[in-house]
């Protein structure tokens, strides 16, 4: 508990009380009350890094939780043999981020990535990108990543999650002559609404705390078209040393996590109440 | 799956609808396709790796002009060469020390921690229960500033202690809470029987909790074994000694320092990632679970 306390609680209350100074990180610190927080509402960049955020979290909530739950669908209808697949689809997860960015950016390298390689290759030459140079291209490729990593991880909750419904239930929709979409889309999916929630919520906050992607392979360029908060507040503390707003924007960001993992907890508890179908 | 069916109509359920007797077998997909859609999903997922694996027994030149060629040869020679100047043994010594460490704190801090709050009533115990409740919802975000001018004015940066001390710290809240699920459910006569053979407060937690508890702790150390792993935030921010940094920051600053060797830094990145695969393939069944179960709480 002391551990606990030293190391996350008491930086925690600090950070807050920084928010409220203008500080160097060595000189002198003054005390500015809420200056930062007007900086930072009236800031572009930050504004502009919580869209793209939001956009990295939409487009990912796409490619991981619902390519994941159509995966797990799949693999669900037929058990047998699936293991391997279940395996190899989770492999990605395993790996230090670090790895999988320096790896992708490769992937996506204008000059021999296996991107540009297989459009040519399809003849579809004209779709080439500087995929990671483009302002247009860069937040779509790093969600991708993304998606690449975690739809393996949502895939295996909702499998496991698809295990526990009940097989008369299953066996009665199948003597109805529900087929295996409308088992599905009517019958499995709606028995699995708690993980789904947990699921959202894990890539909606997991999203917000995005960090190692974007910093290996974009770093918030090109043009700030991939900045997100957490990229912002990293350099806006370690580079440009304004450590009294940086903990103004981490405020910020923890405020939005928080509330959204109270919200979904919320959510969740009420859950038994509203089964519908 | 359903394009070839006609489509129910909508009003219909999926319970009680006579209109479907005359097709009572679903529609089913013949095996050989479907095995082959997964086969074709899983080959477009590990392509990358693969591809990381082929390039890395390539030169620059062969990189470049066949992207999908399969080396010509297998030489790994260039896998020692970046193994030696990459420093990659010292990066997952590195590695090893401090997730070890931090796993290791986490078990035992919090085993002790679920067994007190499972246990005992005492003074400020919901106050606590209530912190290590917040303890998970907070991100990192929240304290790494003010962590980080701690660490600072504490003179550890640069020094393991300063990466073992927040991991341990991050890794807590989660572990107490499903260790004190396991111990909740044990029943309490266990305790009561132990007690009234004579046993200390410490002899019960060693000789009877911690026994009980083997699988949640295998699952924490599961996590927390790849979470301070891959951790890279506080890695890059606390550690700039080369000597002392773990396989993420380790990782990066060789891939900054060789830039266009592009066959060693794919042998780097193989050389990292194939051993974790192995690993996932020998004990994928715990390692999927003690993730699962870790994220999901």
């Amino acid at each position: 508990m002391a551990v606990f306390g030293f190391a996350v609680l008491l930086p925690v209350i600090m950070t807050f009380a920084y928010s409220f100074t203008e500080w160097n990180g060595y000189g002198t610190m003054v005390f500015v009350g809420i200056d930062n927080y007007v900086k930072a509402a009236n800031d572009m960049l930050f504004r502009d890094s919580f869209v793209h955020v939001l956009i990295y979290i939409a487009i990912t909530i796409v490619l991981e939780v619902v390519v994941g739950l159509v995966l797990a669908g799949l693999v669900s209808v037929r058990r047998r043999g699936s293991l391997w697949f279940r395996v190899a689809i989770f492999t990605p997860v395993m790996l230090p981020m670090v790895v999988v960015a320096v790896l992708w950016a490769f992937v996506y390298n204008n000059d021999f990535g296996l991107l540009n390689a297989a459009l040519q290759s399809m003849g579809l030459g004209d779709l080439q990108r500087v995929w990671l140079g483009d302002p247009a291209t860069a937040l779509l490729a790093v969600s991708v990543v993304s998606g690449w990593v975690y739809a393996g991880f949502y895939m295996t909750i909702f499998y496991a999650a698809f295990n526990q419904v009940p097989t008369e239930v299953i066996e009665a929709a199948r003597l109805d002559g529900a087929n295996e979409w409308q088992l599905f889309r009517r019958i499995k999916v709606p028995m699995i609404r708690n993980a789904i929630t947990v699921a959202l919520l894990l890539c909606i906050t997991g999203g917000f705390q995005g960090f190692d992607l974007f910093y290996v392979m974009t770093n918030g360029g090109p043009y700030g078209a991939t900045e997100i908060p957490t990229t912002y507040l990293v350099k806006s503390v370690f580079t440009f040393q304004n450590v009294g707003y940086g903990s103004a924007m981490a405020v910020v960001l923890t405020a939005v996590v928080v509330a959204l993992g109270l919200v979904f907890t919320r959510v969740n508890r009420e859950k038994p109440e509203d089964v519908r179908s | 799956m359903s394009l070839t069916e006609p489509k129910a109509p909508s009003s219909q359920r999926a319970s009680g609808s006579k209109h479907h007797a005359g097709r009572k077998t679903p529609l089913r997909i013949p095996d050989v396709l479907f095995t082959g859609a997964l086969a074709v999903i899983a080959v477009v997922f590990f392509f990358p790796m693969l591809w990381m694996v082929f390039s890395s027994f390539k030169s620059n030149s062969a990189i470049f002009a066949t992207p999908f060629a399969l080396p010509t040869e297998i030489d790994f020679g260039r896998w020692v060469e970046a193994f030696e100047i990459g420093h990659i043994g010292q990066y997952a010594l590195n590695s090893i020390i401090v997730t070890g460490a931090s796993v290791l704190g986490i078990l035992l801090l919090g085993a002790a921690a679920a067994f007190a709050f499972s246990r005992y009533r005492f003074r400020g115990r919901n106050l606590l229960m209530g912190l290590l409740a917040l303890g998970l919802l907070l991100p990192l975000q929240s304290y790494f500033i003010a962590q980080s001018t701690m660490f600072t004015q504490l003179a550890i940066t640069d020094t393991r202690w300063a990466l073992i001390i927040p991991y341990t710290a991050m890794g807590l809240p989660l572990a107490v809470y499903l260790l004190k699920v396991y111990l909740d459910a044990v029943p309490n006569e266990l305790f009561e029987a132990a007690r009234i053979d004579g046993a200390s407060d410490l002899r019960v937690f060693g000789s009877i909790a911690l026994p009980l508890l083997r699988p949640g702790l295998a699952t924490v150390a599961i996590f927390s074994a790849l979470s301070s792993w891959n951790e890279f935030l506080l890695a890059l921010l606390y550690i700039q000694d080369d000597a002392l940094k773990t396989i993420p920051t380790g990782l990066l600053a060789f891939s900054s320092r060789y830039v266009t060797d592009y066959g060693l830094l794919f042998s780097a990145l193989s050389i990292v990632t194939l051993p974790m695969i192995v690993i996932y393939i020998v004990f994928n069944k715990q390692i999927v679970e003690g993730i699962t179960a870790g994220s999901v709480k």
